[in-house]
């Protein structure tokens, strides 16, 4: 069943590694605009939701639908033209590019997607000013704190315009001031653009920044709408 | 009370020993060793990288160790099989322990065949080495080479007919591809003094020396091959480096200082490098089976000759651990390794120019001095010789050195570009030493063999000859033994018969005297010779007008004028018979007159070079029967249209006689040592390139192993395959463009230098100088797909998952 209006969504999702099942039918769903958070304890499967819902890895079964394509059914080359495009991605650790200063590591994507440097340095270095960081836009991050480096993968991740915002635990290497600031950078900005937000995160005090929780345990999806 | 206090007091802390400085560096370097081995899958996997890296230069080091070695104990096997004594001029007595020899060499289809024929003169005649007894008549020993190329070829067991009946052992042969035979034979076949009598086998090993042109190539060549060893051993011991500098990262944390952590890691590499060793052992001695099955110029080695000396053994055993000890200290001088994380310097301090530039100004400084008088002197050579290879190490030394300075300079400016090129060039800006290193090698190897190939240019213009002989109008001659002139006519019958011979040029040749020579004085008498062959042999060898059978001519040399003026006049009479001495015989003379009506004409040389002057005649106006110990040479005109036409007509001359002397007519002929070297120079250069690329290989997937999870994330957002592709190739293309840029300028300035010292002609060979860079690319290329399996692996999007 595909709720209306929905952006993206997921049906009866499978997925297992090995013999450990990490989906056991799972069901997703969101519209544009709306911040989601995934919710679950260590190993319960959220990150590989995540994974399945952005066409990062394909579900042993079930079907996820973005603007009423099935991801499965597309090629590799068009989930990856699709990501590059449509969805941003901000992951917990390791994701800047060591060997690219700020300014380049947010304008990474656009350059993939053919923008030219030029523009696309100036429109990342908006983003950056927005997250409050453009004083870091000449420095690596290597040289740049744990909180800076997470604003600039913030940035990154919004720089394209996406439809969709995959965050996985954004805040979990942060301190708690850090990650509330992340926090609110990240769900402003994404309200704005109307952009649909999945926060993976098993931090309540996270999850308080989504409109609706998703709780996901032994491999199934739980919508914790109406509980809440 | 106090019993209860003293059960539940905590135990005292121990107090750590005092130890000296060598307890302490020998604890630090067992802990690392142990860290080497203990430390789980991934200490397994590092010390292994480095074990296979090191052991890869050591074998190689190892070869190169043996080659002294593998010649001196060839040269000493052939030196034991000559028989030409160190007296040629000796003449051994016939007796029960002597043995006449004959030299049967041949050529079967470019292959060169060594061969004897014996006939012993009593009961126990020397035995050649490797040979249980000597061949009866028709029966033949031959190498097991020879052996099976026989049985593979049926024309071949034509012209040596006679029956095996042993194989010659190592000890007689120079290696296992040599081509050897020794037949027997009755005594007849030793006419016209073919041959010699020995009573003994061997002579002294040669000393021939090296000339110094050549002994600087080998010089050069070996500073070329072994210094990119080293580097590459250097590369290996750093295999893994970063994951070790966490690690002891983990070590500092529990209270190791600095110093200590550094002995630590010092003390893992030397584990790794001693295993190295050990591999590099077991390589070479698996490899050198391989090798004694590689054939080079007809030469190639037994497996058992290809083995170093004990000290350059001993001196590969210490030299390797200790230089892995110390590139590891010197590695970890630019990183500090803190409790909490390794941090390497964001910014690497700028590297210096003037302290590299001052390695090869000091190289050219030692090279500038010899221009012009390499080996004038044989005794100054030796100091001139290290004085040359200094200069030249300290050049190519100095080129690597500026690599890494020059990488650093040119990736510095790079900014602009697609998203690949800045990705591979932002990953040099932040270690440019590491690719640097890398390429280093490849720089020496190139910059090297640029250089060598100049010289070689050079050496080979001294080096090749013409022989004068012209192959376009005759291919192939033979000297025929024979004792009459009947026997000559009857041979060149014989080749006309011959499968595949168009034309026979055959001159039958005897001397001869004046018919009243004044008394004989000292034994001198002034001879001339006579040489009698067809009207189209004698166009061959002189500037006929016109020739018909009957005509004689008097042949003079424009090229060798002779000394005093010849007896040989229209009209004089002369004495065909002389005796053993050359001295025309007066009792009962055999005389005859040179035809009033011969023409003096002029002499030219003939397909094989040579000028005959003297008498021409042809046959109807001198018997050839006539001739005092005449000698019948042949060349042969060939059908190129039949194959083994030259086969076909090695046999007639093997069936005349197996001593008959039988060449390919050439027009150059180049030194055997020199050919030698360039391709062995070759085959260590490409075997040092492939070593290079297996350490960039190793580097590269290190690097994409520390990277998996950028990798990942970077799929994540939906970057290309290709885009990551190229920027691999761009990683890998940047440092090595530079560097053979860098090393064709150094190869170009070395290789002037040394053509300047041996005053060789400034030439560039251009197509090895293309060759060296497109086997630059073809490692560039090779590191890229070697490179790409893993990074498309390492870019699923399983590297994401962190349970």
């Amino acid at each position: 069943m595909t709720p209306a209006g929905s952006l993206l969504t997921a049906d009866g999702l499978h997925k297992a590694y090995g013999p450990t099942p990490a989906l056991d039918g799972a069901d997703f769903s969101i519209h544009p605009g709306e911040v989601v958070a995934v919710m679950g304890p260590s190993g319960s499967g959220k990150s590989t939701l995540l994974h399945c819902l952005a066409g990062i890895v394909t579900p042993d079964a079930g079907s996820v639908h973005y603007g009423g394509r099935d991801l499965s059914a597309m090629s590799d080359a068009e989930r990856s033209t699709l990501r590059r495009g449509e969805f941003g991605f901000v992951f917990q650790f390791g994701q800047l590019v060591p060997e690219l200063n700020c300014v380049e590591n947010v304008a990474l994507p656009l350059r993939l997607n053919g923008v030219k440097r030029k523009e696309a340095e100036a429109r990342a270095l908006s983003w950056l000013e927005r997250l409050e960081v453009a004083d870091v836009r000449d420095k690596r991050p290597g040289e740049v704190s744990g909180g800076q480096g997470q604003r600039v993968a913030v940035a990154r991740s919004l720089v394209t315009n996406p439809r969709v915002l995959f965050a996985d635990e954004p805040t979990g290497a942060l301190d708690s001031l850090n990650g509330e600031r992340v926090m609110e950078l990240l769900t402003e900005a994404a309200r704005e653009t109307r952009a649909a937000v999945v926060l993976v995160t098993h931090e309540a005090r996270v999850a308080a920044y989504s409109d609706r929780e998703v709780v996901v345990r032994d491999g199934k999806a739980r919508d914790m709408a109406g509980v809440r | 009370m106090t019993t209860q206090e003293t059960a539940t007091a905590p135990p005292q802390r121990p107090e750590p020993e005092p130890r000296g400085a060598i307890a302490r560096w020998a604890a630090d370097l067992a802990m690392g060793a142990r860290f080497a081995v203990t430390g789980g899958r991934e200490s397994w996997a590092r010390t292994i990288m480095t074990a296979v890296g090191v052991g890869l230069g050591v074998a190689l080091l190892l070869f190169a160790a043996s080659a002294p070695n593998a010649y001196s104990l060839r040269d000493d096997r052939g030196a034991a099989r000559s028989t030409y004594d160190t007296v040629p001029n000796t003449e051994v007595a016939a007796g029960p322990d002597t043995l006449r020899v004959a030299d049967a060499n041949t050529t079967f289809r470019s292959e060169d065949i060594e061969g004897k024929v014996l006939a012993p003169d009593g009961n126990h005649p020397p035995r050649p080495p490797g040979v249980d007894r000597v061949p009866a008549p028709g029966e033949m020993w031959v190498s097991p080479a020879l052996k099976k190329l026989l049985a593979d070829n049926e024309l071949l067991r034509e012209r040596l007919p006679y029956r095996v009946v042993g194989t010659i052992a190592d000890s007689g042969l120079s290696g296992p591809a040599d081509l050897r035979y020794y037949a027997g034979v009755d005594g007849a076949a030793f006419r016209n003094d073919a041959g010699y009598r020995i009573d003994h086998w061997g002579t002294p090993p040669s000393t021939k020396e090296l000339n110094p042109g050549i002994l600087l190539v080998v010089i050069i060549g070996c500073v070329v091959l072994l210094l990119p060893v080293l580097i590459f051993i250097a590369t290996a011991a750093r295999f893994g480096g970063e994951r070790r500098d966490r690690r002891l990262a983990a070590l500092r944390l529990v209270g190791a200082d600095s110093r200590m952590t550094r002995r630590v890691a010092a003390g893992e590499s030397l584990v790794g490098s001693l295993l190295g060793l050990l591999t590099g052992g077991a390589l070479f001695l698996g490899l050198r089976e391989l090798a004694s099955t590689v054939v080079l110029d007809d030469i190639s080695f037994f497996a058992s000759d290809i083995r170093p000396s004990v000290p350059l053994m001993l001196l590969i055993a210490l030299v390797v651990p200790s230089s892995a000890v110390l590139v590891t200290l010197a590695a970890l001088r630019g990183i500090a390794i803190e409790p909490l994380g390794v941090v390497r310097n964001a910014k690497p301090r700028r590297r210096r120019l003037w302290w590299r530039l001052l390695l090869p100004v000091l190289g050219i400084g030692l090279l500038v001095p010899l221009a012009g008088g390499y080996g004038a002197t044989s005794r100054s050579s030796d100091l001139e010789g290290y004085q040359a290879a200094a200069g030249a190490v300290l050049l190519l030394i100095g080129l690597t050195a500026m690599l890494p300075w020059l990488v650093e300079a040119v990736v510095e400016r790079f900014s602009k570009g697609p998203v690949p090129w800045q990705l591979a060039t932002r990953r040099l800006q932040l270690s440019s030493g590491t690719a640097a290193r890398a390429v280093s090698g490849i720089t020496v190897a190139v910059a090297g063999a640029i250089a060598l190939q100049m010289l070689f240019a050079s050496v080979q213009s001294n080096e090749t000859k013409s022989t004068g002989q012209d192959p376009g109008r005759a291919q192939m001659g033979a000297s025929v033994r024979v004792d009459n002139g009947a026997q000559a006519n009857a041979a060149f019958a014989k080749y006309r018969a011959t499968k595949g011979v168009r034309q026979v040029l055959g001159t039958t040749s005897g001397s001869v005297g004046e018919a009243h020579p004044n008394k004989k004085v000292d034994g001198e008498a002034p001879v001339e010779t006579v040489t009698v062959g067809d009207c189209a042999t004698l166009r061959e060898m002189a500037n006929l007008s016109r020739c018909s059978d009957g005509d004689v001519f008097v042949a003079t040399s424009n090229a060798y004028p002779a000394d005093e003026p010849s007896f040989l006049k229209p009209g004089v009479q002369v004495n065909l018979r002389l005796d053993k001495d050359g001295y025309p015989v007066t009792k009962n003379p055999r005389l005859w007159t040179v035809p009033r009506s011969a023409k003096t004409v002029t002499t030219k040389p003939d397909a094989a070079g040579f000028e005959s002057p003297g008498v021409l005649a042809t046959p109807g106006a001198l018997d050839v029967s006539r001739l005092t110990d005449p000698t019948a040479q042949v060349l042969l005109r060939l059908d190129p249209k039949v194959p083994d036409a030259i086969e076909y007509a090695r046999n007639t001359s093997a069936a005349l006689s197996p001593t008959t002397d039988s060449y390919t007519l050439v027009s150059t002929s180049k030194s055997n040592q020199f050919t030698m070297l360039r391709k062995g120079l070759f085959i260590g250069a490409t075997a040092t390139l492939v070593l290079i690329g297996a350490s960039m290989i190793v580097s590269m997937l290190e690097q994409l192993r520390d990277r998996k999870r950028l990798l990942s994330v970077l799929v994540a957002f939906g970057t290309r395959r290709a885009t990551l592709s190229w920027s691999v190739l761009w990683q890998t293309a940047v440092p090595v463009i530079l560097g053979l840029a860098l090393s064709t300028a150094g190869g170009l300035a070395l290789g002037t230098m040394l053509l300047k010292m041996v005053n060789g002609p400034w030439a560039v060979d251009w197509s090895s100088l293309t060759l060296m860079n497109g086997v630059g690319a073809g490692v560039i290329l090779l590191v890229t797909l070697v490179s790409l399996p893993p990074l498309w692996r390492m870019m699923r999007p399983e590297g994401l998952r962190t349970e």
